[in-house]
């Protein structure tokens, strides 16, 4: 079958090259520009973006720059934008992703390009090594023998450990892409997997850690990564598990603790949302500056005259949803 | 089609613009909504987190409601969708978790069975109402305006509670109410990302960044209008829109329609019945495109 | 740029990091070298699980024993005792150090059954284990501080004296050919899979540590000792692990039978890896295959051992053929897996040039003679790149820096800037690789005879002078992957004349090594390693060294 394969090319040395120049939408309005250039490949149906990729590097043109190595999601080298989505190429079938017998790959727009499909990893490690992704060892450490944990310790964190390190959740993570700060959905997911550790002696110390600005309250909770991970490593998930995990442990001095609690208490009071509350309480009700952020926005609403009623009325029978709060236990289960 | 509506917290509150605007269309759809005035709060993805088994319950309990009623349940807002799509997910596979929630419902007279499908507004119309139906009602047909979709997260992911796996044509159901109503839809990359409105009061500049950049790119591809099925990306997009400006450092001014708006201008109803004077980004310019007056 | 170290460690897989973590911990400076960075090693693809006798029942005897009859008798006896020996204390620092070992009942480190094990002792993390042993060794890099060189292509041994003091890498973020110095080198770079196509091994998996220290003078050992794996997925080759028959997975021809009851009735699937795959070439070589290939049938262990167990193999087999191994058999066939062979070492990882050491896949001790046992590899990676790591330690405080090779690095520098010049004359590296591989597999595969061997050398000496005129099709200056392709073809010729002049010289058939004109193993004549030495311009020197042997005399092998 013959397949167009349009390749975005880059070279940071150099920046020349043939094709179209295109630039990227928002928030990567800053990328630097690629050029477009269109190869042409006759493989069978079944065959992998990467497999195309190696046979233009191979027979077309050598100097096309792409990293992989295992061509089976073992070795997480081969993550870039397939049709501007984050993919692994080397299990991306060109059936599934080509339009007209066309499919796009550039380096991700999010990222510090290299050359071509070969973005710059350096951010990606220092977020790893920023979560301090090892065991700090419980002691006493058991004298020639293993730690003796149950199973279901250790298949718990399977899901964590098959993470590749291909970078896909965090090239489409959205908070990343207008905050290069946040730790991003890879590194947190690895941080989960020291903290579920049952070997684990610094658990309370990672939790306080993870919830510092830039950390877990700072996912926006929008599942790119979780659709997007070729793994099922499913990041957010990890980062939900460790909010509660910290907010347990006692870390709620946090807008994020704080939010969580004032909507618990709101539907736990009226059955319903108040949303009127649920800001001031969110933000500390001593923290002036947030609360004075926020206030021209609730002023423009107030004037459109979308500002909720002041008096949060309770749905009918409300005692049905207290008795479910009562029985399951609120913001914190029982 | 008798469905049980649950209008979801917002639309009770910050966008009373949404309910109205559906009142107003179900009758011309041929929907008779029956409310759930008893109904809770889905708990919006922030109740799941810190206690799952709580927000497992609470949504038992509205889709209880809805099976008593012997009628689907219809949302009108992406996460009410989302949260009550997951709820009904694990509730069907789980059965244990299911037996416990029926425990934890036991007193309040209700049973949670599985009977009642959950959907939204969006797909309702296209699965069950049926495009070509609602494309006979359309009287106003709105040419030459530019329309933005803007789906919300909790509509498109996880695939697999939301029920794309099966059916993944229902992340084009917006372009297509789009092209129905005789408007263009634009294409752009942020239309299946997040508005930012989860984090607004975790990290508000990131939050609203979000929304800003989503914002420009539509503009810059000619949008008129965006059209969102959900009310809380509505509630950053447009309710916090003059802040994002700021954020991003651009003028915006792209006025923010929920889909009952954008399909009642099409029904025939003057903007000022479907509240489009209450936004907080004027939709002045957006109406005046296809000769409308606010 | 010249810098400076005491020891590095080139490579970054398990064995290589295992021996820098050996080498920090024993106070030295060491840095790692790796061309890819150390998660993307191919150790991570290791999927079964790593060997050691630590349950009640088993004892580092019977590992050995079961060792050395894999091998087919040829390992060095005194270097599988030590392995087998330290593995349990490895395990467990494993363990110690965060792998999440898959548990028992009451919460110890728990087993699954493998190919040519008496006894269940591999331990394992779902079939990710060395992944999932990769993951935890670079964390415990990072916990370390171990200076890691990524992306970084080694060119060249810097030798001086005769003495190992470095090596001259490409850094390819800037294209920068630089001089990395230091007392020691660990050689920890894998092997040369990509020899054969097709081959279960990365692409990365060029030979280039091995090249490079032949290349330096340092003898090869029983290069022709390639382990074909019995069960590698048709068409792409990948690796379908040996735990889905160490779970019980059946190996079926297209009669539906059970056809290792023919070959070996009492281990059945769980032979040794080389009987498996004699078996499944006469099978298909008979007419009982189905497409040139055999059934791999998982169906009986249900869904659930499948998804929690294996779901890495159901994940590939789904990807690549569309097959659901809960519901359909696995088409599988031999394919080119390990090289047992390697860089002759002792059981400090010293190589024969002082100051170059060698660990894991790359060398050769012995511990696995002719054909590995599965889940050994990982194994000989820990055990030999710790002792390594603390041999080169030990070593390099005897010993002083050096203060030269500017003029080595210069030469290098030209040398790469010359075939960076080399004018485009019809050659591609591309085809000449593809070309390697496919005589190589043809020819040197599971059966060998005289002829074809003849064949595959006249063709490697071809293809070595067309390599004379292959043209880098890139000039671009940095992240040149057409310039590491083009160097990566020299190693791969290099390996692959190693192994052929192996094999020819071996007049028998042990391990591995089939060949169908002497079928016997012969121990009178040929229990004994064969070591290559390179020999610039004309044939490499054949030398031998006799098998040390302790406790176990050779017997007939039976399974």
């Amino acid at each position: 079958m013959k397949w167009t394969i349009e390749v975005g090319r880059y070279d940071r040395t150099a920046g020349d090259g043939r094709g179209e120049v295109r630039s990227y939408p928002p928030p990567y309005e800053n990328a630097p520009q690629r050029r477009y250039q269109t190869f042409e490949v006759d493989l069978p149906d079944h065959a992998m973006v990467l497999d195309a990729l190696i046979a233009i590097r191979e027979y077309q043109d050598e100097s096309l720059v792409v990293r992989c190595a295992c061509r089976s999601a073992i070795c997480g080298s081969c993550g870039m934008w397939i049709n501007g989505a984050a993919r692994l190429a080397c299990i991306t079938k060109l059936r599934e992703v080509a339009r007209d017998g066309k499919v796009t790959v550039e380096a991700p727009p999010s990222m510090p390009v290299v050359r071509d499909l070969v973005w710059d990893m350096t951010p990606f490690w220092q977020k790893n090594r920023a979560v301090l992704p090892w065991l700090e060892n419980k002691e006493p450490v058991p004298q020639g023998e293993e730690y003796r944990v149950p199973n279901a310790a250790m298949e718990n964190l399977i899901q964590e450990v098959s993470c590749i390190s291909c970078g896909v959740c965090v090239m489409d993570c959205e908070s990343f892409a207008v905050n290069p700060d946040f730790l991003g959905p890879a590194a947190l997911a690895k941080a989960y997997r020291y903290v579920a550790d049952p070997r684990d002696a610094k658990t309370h110390e990672r939790l306080g850690r993870y919830s510092q600005p830039n950390g877990v309250w700072d996912c926006t909770h929008c599942y790119e990564c979780v659709a997007k991970c070729p793994k099922g490593v499913a990041p957010m998930e990890q980062i939900l598990k460790i909010r509660k995990l910290a907010v347990e442990a006692g870390y709620r001095n946090n807008s994020g603790t704080r939010h969580a609690v004032a909507f618990a208490e709101s539907v736990a009071h009226s059955g319903r949302l108040n949303e009127l509350t649920l800001m001031p309480k969110s933000f500390g009700l001593f923290n002036i500056r947030a609360q004075l952020q926020s206030l021209p926005a609730a002023f423009n609403m107030l004037r459109a005259g979308k500002l909720p009623p002041l008096l949060h009325p309770k749905v009918p029978h409300v005692e049905r949803i207290k008795a479910i709060f009562k029985k399951v236990g609120g913001m914190f289960s029982s | 089609m008798k469905v049980a509506f649950w209008p979801g917290c917002v639309s009770k509150g910050a966008c009373p613009e949404l309910y109205v605007a559906m009142q107003k269309i179900a009758p011309v759809l041929g929907l008779e909504l029956m409310e759930l005035y008893e109904a809770p709060c889905t708990g919006a993805g922030v109740l799941s987190e810190q206690n799952p088994e709580l927000a497992y319950s609470l949504n038992a309990l509205t889709l209880a409601m809805a099976e008593q009623m012997g009628a689907d349940l219809m949302t009108i807002c992406s996460t009410c969708q989302g949260v009550l799509s997951g709820a009904q997910y694990h509730l069907t596979r789980d059965e244990a978790l299911r037996e416990r929630v029926n425990r934890t419902l036991a007193d309040s007279g209700f049973q949670y069975r599985g009977t009642a499908r959950v959907k939204h507004l969006l797909w309702l119309l296209v699965e069950d109402v049926g495009l070509d139906r609602v494309a006979g009602l359309v009287k106003r047909r709105l040419s030459g305006l530019r329309v933005a979709p803007f789906y919300g997260c909790y509509i498109l992911r996880p695939e697999e509670h939301l029920g794309l796996r099966e059916k993944p044509e229902r992340a084009t159901y917006l372009e297509k109410i789009i092209e129905l109503v005789g408007a263009t839809p634009v294409e752009y990359h942020g239309k299946s990302k997040c508005c930012g409105f989860p984090m607004l009061t975790f990290n508000r500049e990131v939050s609203l960044k979000m929304a800003g950049k989503h914002l420009l790119e539509a503009k810059s591809k000619g949008a008129d209008v965006l059209v969102t099925p959900c009310p809380l990306c509505h509630l950053n997009l447009d309710g916090q829109q003059p802040d994002a400006a700021r954020v991003v450092k651009e003028p915006i001014g792209t006025p923010i329609f929920h889909l009952p708006q954008l399909l009642g201008l099409a029904f025939g109803f003057e903007p000022a019945e479907l509240r489009l004077n209450h936004h907080v980004v004027n939709t002045r310019l957006a109406l005046e495109k296809v000769e409308l007056k606010v | 740029m010249i810098v400076d170290h005491d020891v590095i460690v080139l490579g970054a897989g398990l064995a290589g990091m295992r021996a820098a973590l050996e080498a920090a911990r024993n106070g030295v400076n060491v840095a790692v070298v790796s061309k890819v960075h150390p998660v993307r090693s191919h150790s991570g693809a290791a999927q079964g699980g790593i060997n050691a006798a630590l349950a009640p029942g088993d004892s580092w005897e019977i590992h050995a024993f079961d060792t050395i009859k894999g091998s087919d008798y040829l390992a060095d006896q005194d270097a599988v005792e030590i392995m087998t020996r330290e593995a349990p204390q490895d395990i467990i620092e494993l363990e110690h150090m965060g792998v999440i070992f898959y548990r028992d009942e009451e919460g110890k480190l728990g087993t699954r059954a493998f190919g040519g094990a008496s006894k269940a002792r591999t331990y394992f993390v779902g079939d990710i284990t060395g992944q999932a042993l990769l993951y935890t060794l670079y964390d415990q890099l990072l916990k370390a501080g171990v200076k890691v060189y990524e992306e970084c292509f080694a060119t060249a041994l810097y030798m001086a004296g005769g003495e190992c003091r470095g090596v001259t890498a490409i850094d390819m973020l800037s294209g920068e050919l630089n001089l990395i110095r230091a007392k020691a080198v660990i050689i920890a770079s894998g092997g040369a899979g990509r020899l054969y196509e097709p081959s279960t091994n990365a692409l990365i998996c060029t030979g280039d540590g091995i090249a490079l220290a032949y290349r330096a003078g340092a003898p090869l050992m029983d290069m022709e000792m390639v382990q074909y794996h019995p069960t590698t997925l048709k068409g792409s080759g990948f690796l379908m692990t040996e735990a889905a028959r160490g779970e019980g997975a059946y190996l079926l021809n297209k009669d539906g039978e059970r056809f290792m009851q023919r070959y070996a009735p009492k281990m059945m699937e769980l032979a040794s890896r080389d009987v498996v795959s004699r078996a499944e070439t006469i099978e298909i070589a008979e007419g009982r295959g189905i497409d040139g290939n055999v059934l791999l049938d998982l169906r009986h262990l249900g869904r659930d051992v499948i998804l929690t167990k294996l779901p890495q193999i159901h994940e590939i087999a789904l990807d690549f053929l569309g097959i659901d191994m809960i519901t359909d058999p696995v088409p599988v066939r031999p394919g080119m897996h390990y090289m047992m062979g390697g860089i002759r070492t002792d059981v400090h990882g010293a190589t024969s040039i002082p100051g170059l050491y060698a660990a894991g896949e790359c060398a050769c001790v012995s511990v696995h003679g002719g054909n590995r046992l599965g889940a050994n590899s990982l194994l000989d990676t820990l055990v030999f790149g710790r002792r390594s790591g603390r041999a080169a330690a030990e070593y390099v405080r005897r010993t002083s820096p050096t203060a030269t090779g500017e003029d080595f690095l210069a030469a290098e520098q030209r040398r790469i800037a010359d075939l960076m010049a080399r004018p485009y004359a019809g050659e591609t590296h591309a085809r000449l690789r593809l070309e390697l591989g496919t005589l190589m597999d043809a020819k040197v595969g599971v059966y060998r005879n005289e002829e074809g061997l003849m064949e595959a050398l006249t063709g490697v000496h071809e293809l070595k002078r067309r390599y004379g005129l292959v043209a880098v099709g890139d000039k671009g200056r940095i992240y040149n992957q057409a310039l590491t392709f083009v160097l990566e073809l020299g190693y791969l010729l290099d390996c692959a004349e190693a192994v052929i002049h192996g094999a020819l010289t071996r007049k028998e058939s042990r391990g591995a090594q089939a060949r169908t004109d002497f079928p016997q193993r012969n121990d009178a004549e040929w229990l004994k390693h064969i070591l290559i030495t390179h020999n610039d311009g004309g044939p490499p020197r054949i030398d031998f060294q006799p098998v040390t042997i302790t406790k176990w005399q050779p017997q007939e092998r039976t399974y």
